[in-house]
């Protein structure tokens, strides 16, 4: 199952981007998924859902657009709050599972 | 709240090592093919079939994915070609970085084609780019006429199909001509080569494909002509 891989994948994006706003922390992302992009959005959140349920303050929350007829696998976009938390606390990255 | 659009593929980073490989046999204008099927449709007796009918002279190095054994790296060592298994211990895809870490010092030493035989699985390789040339997808005719409809994602990113195992049609009620229209269902561009590893059926027109890609690849990355024309 690769879909933990693409959930590892997607907080590493989520990590690179937050190092650009220091001082806030992310509280949802949102990816887009073609139909033919061969990721099963409900492993996915399975796997994603694992790995974020410690982040701080609140677990990240997956939000994904299913697109017909297309092969894309994106992250689209990041939801980030003011804040002072850590920001690989935010980003609720396991370094267990993704390493 | 602030968001931010990011618009970047999640499988940047494997794109980016896709696309150095890409470069580097660019460069050197060797031809790197995937090929991607589902387990027993006859990958790894296509690439010992392809290995015993390449033209003497031909630098040909191949990479074997599995879950686990090295089983088919001792398959296709006896053609005499440089072998080396991706044992990917769980993972159901190659992706690039495993065919970067494995190629070791191939590319500096040069070679004429790459042949890449990815996991069993028609899902998980399909979103992983390896820097090939094209992908090249299995279907055997003890499956279903309707796995390019299944499993659209494949058959839309590869160039050819191999509909394997043909000497067989004569015991299963396979519908050859239902496989082929739903493969160009999926991707009217698609080419079909029917081939049998065990009566040779159609292995000259997969040697011809094969040659006409490395020679079209060769010529566009420099000045080295590749031995390739004449198939034993």
């Amino acid at each position: 199952m690769h879909e933990m891989g693409i959930a590892c994948s997607v907080l590493e994006a989520v990590h690179a981007e937050l190092e650009r706003y220091p001082g806030q922390w992310a509280s949802k992302v949102g990816l887009r998924i073609g139909e033919f992009a061969g990721v099963d959005p409900d492993s996915l959140r399975f796997c994603f859902q694992a790995i974020v349920k410690s982040s701080e303050p609140a677990p990240l929350v997956l939000e994904i657009e299913w697109l017909q007829e297309s092969d894309e696998l994106q992250v689209a976009y990041l939801e980030l709050e003011e804040g002072t938390a850590d920001d690989t606390a935010s980003a609720g990255m396991s370094e267990e599972v993704c390493a | 709240m602030n968001r931010v659009t990011i618009e970047k593929s999640v499988l940047s980073e494997n794109n980016r090592i896709a696309a150095d490989l890409r470069t580097a046999l660019a460069a050197s204008g060797a031809l790197a093919l995937n090929f991607i099927s589902s387990p027993g449709s006859g990958k790894t007796a296509l690439l010992e079939k392809t290995l015993e009918m390449l033209p003497e002279g031909m630098r040909v190095v191949v990479l074997t994915g599995d879950i686990q054994t090295d089983n088919d790296a001792r398959r296709l060592a006896q053609y005499g070609y440089p072998v080396r298994q991706i044992t990917t211990g769980g993972t159901c895809h190659l992706d690039a970085a495993m065919v970067d870490a494995h190629l070791g010092g191939w590319l500096t030493e040069g070679f004429d084609l790459l042949l890449i035989e990815n996991v069993g699985n028609l899902v998980c390789p399909t979103s992983y780019d390896l820097g090939e040339d094209a992908k090249v997808v299995i279907l055997s005719v003890t499956e279903g006429e309707d796995k390019p409809l299944k499993y659209p994602g494949i058959y839309r990113k590869a160039e050819l199909v191999i509909l394997n195992k043909v000497d067989l049609l004569p015991y299963v009620p396979f519908q050859r001509q239902l496989a082929r229209d739903n493969a160009r269902r999926i991707n009217p561009e698609i080419e079909i080569i029917e081939t049998s590893c065990v009566t040779g059926e159609g292995l000259p027109q997969w040697m011809s494909w094969l040659g006409a890609r490395a020679v079209q690849k060769a010529s566009a990355g420099g000045e080295r002509t590749v031995c390739v024309a004449a198939p034993v």
